[in-house]
């Protein structure tokens, strides 16, 4: 079976079918075969390559917290388990879950010592995998939309249903009555996440929310708004929405 | 010639028992696709293997053109993605190859745990594999940092961050990992040796243990 054991002048090339049938050498029958199988998989690789190009972000700013920071797709797991200890828990999710994880990892052989392989036989330890597989895969998916939606909502883009307005240029939009007390309320106010123009920023671009909203719909969504809005959107009393929410409402683009 | 230059060595060196013990061992059926299909799960090791090379070669690469140092590293990054020939393709590799390595070693791992291939007399190449994991997620970790953009700097200081809380030892692991308090200068520098000679040498040496385990242990036998 090792080497040296091949008989002069016998050729390399032996087919299965002839003596022994099933086994081959693993040089150069069975890797040539393995070599097809990795120019395929390698060629796939190459067109994935080809057509998902690879971007880089914004130049590193550490003074920028306003970042939403994720770790690479396989290490979101580990970081979603983080957020079901909060506060002094946490040692659960940096230290214990962790590292229990890992022993039972590295001690498998160990722990599963029965002398049968088929995993049919071995219950057990079949479905610890099988489900361990399956909240890893389901952790990583839940942190991966968790962020999507907090980019989403941070990133200025609107909850779903509410009215999307395109993002436009601050110089290109045009205020309508800015003597009206309202505006100078919006500037000192909303205009903080929202824009100077409205143009969006932490919030969403709302310069022409008239459009879509009137004032007694702007006054309702001003005290119960959605998403990251604080209620009010900052203002202190009943009398300040109306204003803004009269004045907004005769933007309309 | 060419046997002549061959048998010349030979001569001296007695290589032809070390290849040919390689080469000539048998390998079963049950782990051969060409005679049956579903055993192309026991390719995924070897599949896991070939991404590494890629890895290491187009990591090679790149470094010809990366810079580690925080003034330059995202503009030598954006000169390899942008304007560099083929610098696109390298630097794609080298990025969606440190994913497709971590999905090929998971299934392979799957496929060793379902054929209880961890089993006697293999137990320790199952925790050299699991050793291997811990590499390569630290090639992840590390490579991370490397394009010094945005996401690479949040993701390292909340990385810190969270090793700076585990009780007593943290902020030492955390000085460790930053080489001082905030990720900086010196974060990139030790991040860069670490991703391109510290872990490149620890893997080399555990799947040089691997292999040699699996040739000397042999593949598992059928189920
Ligand atoms: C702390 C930041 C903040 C302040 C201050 C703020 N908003 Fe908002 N606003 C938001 C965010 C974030 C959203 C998106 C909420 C969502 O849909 O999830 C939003 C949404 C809106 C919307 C809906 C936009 C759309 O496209 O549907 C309107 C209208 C609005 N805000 C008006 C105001 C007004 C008027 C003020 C000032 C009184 C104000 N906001 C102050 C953050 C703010
Ligand atoms: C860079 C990562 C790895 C590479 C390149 C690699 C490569 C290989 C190769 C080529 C084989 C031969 C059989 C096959 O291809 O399936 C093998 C077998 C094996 N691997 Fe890995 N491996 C890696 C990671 C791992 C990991 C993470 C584990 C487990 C935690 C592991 C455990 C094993 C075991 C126990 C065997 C023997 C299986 C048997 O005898 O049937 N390996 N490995």
């Amino acid at each position: 079976m090792s080497g040296g054991e091949r008989i002069p002048g016998t050729p390399r090339y032996r087919h299965h079918l002839q003596k022994n049938p099933g086994t081959e050498p693993f040089f150069p029958n069975f890797l040539l075969k393995e070599w097809i199988v990795g120019a395929v998989f390698l060629l796939g690789f190459m067109l994935w390559v080809v057509f998902n190009p690879v971007t880089l972000g914004d130049r590193a700013n550490p003074d920028d917290t306003s970042f939403i920071p994720v770790p690479d797709w396989y290490f979101l797991f580990l970081y979603q388990i983080l957020k079901y200890y909060p506060g002094p828990d946490i040692v659960f999710g940096t230290v214990l879950v962790p590292f229990i994880g890992t022993c039972l990892l590295i001690f498998v052989p160990w722990l599963d010592t029965s002398k049968d392989r088929h995993p049919y036989k071995r219950p057990l330890a079949t479905l610890g995998m099988v489900l361990t597989t399956f909240l890893v895969i389901w952790l990583t998916n839940e942190a991966a939309v968790q962020h999507r939606a907090e980019v989403a909502s941070a990133s200025g883009q609107p909850s779903a249903g509410l009215p999307v307005l395109p993002r436009k240029d601050p110089s290109q939009i045009q205020f309508i009555d800015t003597s009206d007390p309202g505006y100078k309320l919006f500037e000192q106010t909303c205009a903080n996440c929202h824009g100077a123009k409205g143009q969006g920023n932490i919030g969403p671009a709302i310069y022409a929310i008239g459009k879509y909203w009137d004032a007694s719909k702007l006054e309702d969504f001003i005290q119960h708004p959605a998403g990251a809005m604080p209620p009010m959107g900052t203002l202190s009393n009943l009398t300040q929405v109306k204003e803004v929410a009269s004045w907004l409402a005769k933007q309309k683009g | 010639m060419l046997k002549k230059a061959y048998d010349w060595i030979d001569e001296r060196l007695n290589v032809t028992p070390l290849w040919r013990d390689v080469a000539d061992h048998d390998v079963p059926a049950h782990v051969n696709p060409a005679i049956k299909m579903s055993a192309f799960v026991y390719c995924f090791g070897g599949l896991t293997f070939l991404v590494i090379t890629t890895q290491i070669l187009s990591g090679m690469f790149l470094a010809m053109y990366y810079t580690p140092d925080i003034t330059n590293a995202w503009f030598s990054v954006q000169y390899i993605t942008g304007e560099l020939l083929l610098g696109n393709v390298v630097r794609g590799m080298h990025f969606w190859g440190a994913s497709l390595v971590i999905v090929m070693m998971f299934l392979h791992m799957l496929r060793v745990f379902f054929t209880g291939a961890y089993k006697a007399p293999r137990e320790l190449n199952w925790v050299v594999g699991v050793l291997i994991f811990f590499v390569v997620l630290a090639f992840g970790f590390t490579g991370y940092l490397l394009p010094w953009d945005q996401k690479a700097y949040w993701a390292t200081a909340v990385g810190s961050q969270i090793a700076g809380s585990i009780p007593w030892i943290g902020p030492w692991i955390q000085t460790l990992l930053l080489g001082s308090h905030t990720v900086g200068a010196l974060t990139l520098a030790r991040f860069f040796a670490i991703h391109v000679f510290f872990l490149p040498a620890a893997l080399l040496v555990l799947l040089a243990l691997h292999f040699i385990m699996i040739r000397s242990q042999h593949i598992a036998g059928p189920l």
